[in-house]
């Protein structure tokens, strides 16, 4: 079932001298399918994990996920 | 695929060669095809057979992937193991009110043994199935 929230982390890995999932999944202690998951809507992270990731690409947390209000 | 997720395979797939075997020895003796003794015989080799295949299997996973192996769940392997064990739990529930219903029927001990271990084998088929349609559904 798709999460009502949306992402935009694989745009912002190709902006980052396209980095790879397993990459980023290294830096935010998940593993790469997890990574994966996210990005393809199928799995929400818990707050912790947002946040890494939005600290990863040093951007708001607002500006990596946002709330599907059509959900 | 993950390292959890093979993990969760290779327990699946030991589970039903092994106890598939098993429970075919346990129904020849009980319809008296086999003796004790040997069906006895049979049943303690599989069940060492389980258990070396469990931890050879396991550890070749674990070399082919040692920082995975190292590595603890992470959060969404954590929250599909906890689902596939709360569908797993009720299974065994069911099977363990199975067995008391059994002592009502039969007064043969080793019959209620073997539907409680039935159970409990059912019951990790669903929690190791479970993890992995749940796995799978993620990809």
């Amino acid at each position: 079932m798709a999460c009502p929230i949306l992402n935009r982390i694989r745009d912002l890995r190709a902006a980052t001298g396209d980095m790879t999932q397993q990459a980023l999944a290294d830096r935010i202690g998940v593993t790469r399918q997890t990574v994966n998951a996210i990005e393809l809507g199928k799995y929400s992270p818990s707050l912790e994990v947002a946040f890494r990731i939005a600290r990863v690409f040093d951007t708001p947390i607002d500006s990596v996920f946002q709330f599907d209000e059509r959900a | 695929m993950s390292f959890r997720e093979k993990s969760a395979w290779v327990s699946f797939v030991t589970i039903l060669a092994v106890f598939i075997p098993f429970f075919w020895n346990s129904y020849r003796q009980f319809q008296g095809a086999i003796s004790g003794r040997e069906a006895v015989g049979t049943a303690f080799t599989l069940l060492a057979a389980f258990v070396i295949l469990e931890i050879l299997l396991h550890v070749g996973l674990a070399i082919r992937a040692p920082k995975e192996a190292r590595s603890p769940r992470d959060e969404r392997e954590q929250l599909i193991d906890m689902r596939a064990t709360r569908v797993a739990f009720y299974v065994l529930l069911v099977g363990a009110m199975a067995s008391v219903g059994l002592v009502h029927v039969t007064s043969r001990a080793w019959v209620i043994q073997q539907v409680v271990l039935l159970a409990v084998v059912v019951a990790e088929l669903v929690r190791f199935g479970g993890q992995i349609l749940l796995f799978r559904r993620d990809a």
